[in-house]
């Protein structure tokens, strides 16, 4: 076996993002019963201070700090990624299941000629170095427990808030660097801008909770009632495939089948039904809350707390009474 | 311009799937060609509209060709199944090497595939032909832009917090993500055309392949286990008035589920 368990550390514009402490903290619990240590690989442009936000979660940390890794392309971050693999050859290698870890991991797997368990929602580390890697499949209506040949590392995507974050895990890394192996004449894509979303909150994958409401909200500016309601629980706001097909809602908030999975501590649906293709896409959420007209509604089926009532008159006393019980 | 389109059939998403055995699924009868891939199949043949040139469907398996049937019905010109029985218990990346192997003397200019298939939800498949390719790809892309059908795309992907504006030489491989375009329905009479037409059917051997480089021998990762998914406590019901039952609420998220 070999003695590292790696996390692929990953930054936008030079701060980590969440799911990269929760997988060193995963790492570190893993690592104590294989006895490897925990390298972060860290790539980008300017990554000095964002290398010191690591330093007290991982044992070693891998930089690559080149400009011409300033914006990530899976064409030269796996450049600069497999052979640094190839050389140190860790046991497992984690990402988080975002837009650039699915992007990334798969094309890497397949050029490592290794194992990738994309998507998961649960792992585990036996004494001997295997992982298992329990992920949904068919939208979440069965879980598949996946297991690696031979080949290293084992590699797999992790959705956000499976593991909790310790923030005192008191690591001090040794920080590496690597020089950056990429050619800029030979790339054959190039990040031209990115155009970001309004507002400051986080996507609906990395919040910690997500309220959502359906078409039952009836008009597009009626969702304000719901943002002001996150806005009191520092939650991000989601909704159905319905309102995004109607124009109401940005299709980056759509939960569901079609649209994200998300796996929050809690979630708050209003007004919403539960179609499968919706209760699909809530399946790894901790506590789900639904208030609906309708007592039939499918949605109570797949909640812990149910309320019958008027999304319209609730909406807004909640988030007042939450102001008060938040205070306290 | 040559497109071929990476195609799978899957079950519906109504489809009542249970856990037989550890190794086994009971799956219902009812199927569909992939929602992403239908989007897929669209953004080849609006290109075809635009430059000229074919799309092909492409797909591997056992069983069902009917995603390739859609396709044809959508509009595309030519349909290859691979289909082998040492396919059986292969892995996403021995999917990738069959399909590589079919494309890798084609004169391919771009492959569009769909952000996932809706029945083991992985998204390898795509990024890993094109690896094998030796060619860019973009996943989950929501727009696509092209003057010179030769030389360069520039696509949109979805990212957390916005959109990422890309330029990528071709030829490539794109996944595409809901947004991207409305797939047409075909005609009845397409349809009709589409139960008739020729479906060539290659296997591994014609492929240049064995078992051991595609079969389920070469399966990297494996399911140990198949489970059910966790059972949700039964919902409690808050049926005090209002807005007492919103007090009620509260102190249980904070003090029994301590989520607040």
């Amino acid at each position: 076996m070999s003695d590292e368990i790696w996390v692929f550390a990953e930054q936008q514009e030079g701060k980590v993002r969440k799911v990269t402490f929760e997988l060193l903290t995963a790492g570190a619990e893993f690592s104590k019963k294989t006895n490897q240590a925990v390298g972060a690989i860290l790539l980008g442009s300017g990554l000095q201070e964002t290398a010191k936000s690591l330093t007290s979660f991982a044992d070693k940390i891998y930089l690559m700090d080149d400009p011409s890794l300033a914006s990530y392309t899976s064409e030269a971050y796996l450049i600069n990624m497999a052979p640094l693999i190839k050389e140190h050859q860790p046991s497992v290698l984690l990402g988080g299941a975002t837009s650039t870890g699915k992007d990334l991991f798969p094309r890497l797997a397949m050029h490592l000629q290794t194992g990738y368990a994309p998507d998961c929602t649960g792992l585990a580390v036996e004494e001997n170095g295997r992982l298992i890697a329990n992920r949904p499949i068919y939208g979440g209506k069965v879980f598949a427990e996946m297991v690696f040949s031979e080949a290293r590392p084992q590699m797999a995507t992790v959705r956000n808030n499976t593991f909790l974050t310790n923030q005192n895990l008191n690591k001090s890394a040794q920080v590496i660097p690597i020089s950056s192996k990429t050619d800029s004449s030979s790339l054959k894509m190039k990040v031209l801008g990115l155009e970001k979303a309004a507002g400051m909150k986080l996507d609906i994958t990395e919040a910690e909770i997500v309220v959502a409401a359906g078409r039952g909200i009836k008009a597009p500016e009626n969702f304000k009632m719901l943002e002001d309601l996150a806005d009191v629980l520092n939650a991000s706001v989601g909704t159905t495939r319905a309102t995004v097909d109607e124009g109401w809602r940005d299709q980056k908030d759509q939960i569901g089948k079609s649209g994200k999975n998300i796996s929050t501590k809690l979630y708050m649906a209003f007004g919403i039904s539960g179609a499968i293709h919706h209760i699909l896409g809530i399946g790894t959420c901790k506590t789900v809350v639904a208030v609906d007209t309708d007592p039939n509604a499918l949605i109570f089926n797949y909640a812990d707390y149910g309320i019958v009532g008027d999304l319209f008159k609730i909406i807004p006393a909640l988030s007042e009474e939450l102001k008060k019980a938040l205070k306290e | 311009m040559d497109i071929y389109v990476l195609v799978k059939q899957v079950p519906d998403p109504e489809a009542i799937i249970k856990v037989k055995s550890d190794s086994e699924l009971e799956i219902e009868n009812k199927y569909f060609t992939n929602f992403f891939d239908e989007i897929a199949i669209e953004a080849g043949l609006k290109l075809k509209e635009k430059f000229g040139g074919k799309v092909t469907v492409l797909t591997v398996d056992n069983k069902k060709a009917d995603a390739l049937r859609r396709g044809i019905a959508m509009g595309a010109d030519d349909a290859i199944q691979i289909t082998d029985p040492a396919l059986e218990g292969s892995d996403q990346l021995a999917t990738a090497k069959a399909l590589a192997a079919y494309l890798k003397d084609k004169p391919f200019d771009l492959i569009f595939a769909g952000r996932q298939a809706m029945d083991d939800d992985a998204g390898i498949v795509g990024p890993a032909v094109a690896e094998l390719l030796g060619i860019p790809h973009v996943n989950t892309i929501i727009g696509l832009e092209m003057e010179d059908p030769k030389k360069e795309a520039k696509v949109i992907r979805e990212v957390e917090g916005g959109k990422e504006i890309l330029s990528c030489f071709l030829p490539a491989l794109f996944t595409c993500q809901k947004g991207l375009n409305h797939p047409r329905i075909p005609q009845v009479m397409n349809v009709m055309k589409a139960m008739k037409a020729q479906i060539k059917k290659l296997d591994l051997a014609t492929l240049g392949l064995s078992a051991a480089d595609a079969g389920g021998q070469a399966a990297k990762i494996k399911v140990r286990k198949y489970l059910p998914p966790p059972k949700r406590p039964p919902v409690r019901m808050i049926k005090e008035d209002f807005p007492e039952n919103l007090k009620i609420l509260v102190k249980l998220l904070k003090e029994e589920a301590k989520v607040i």
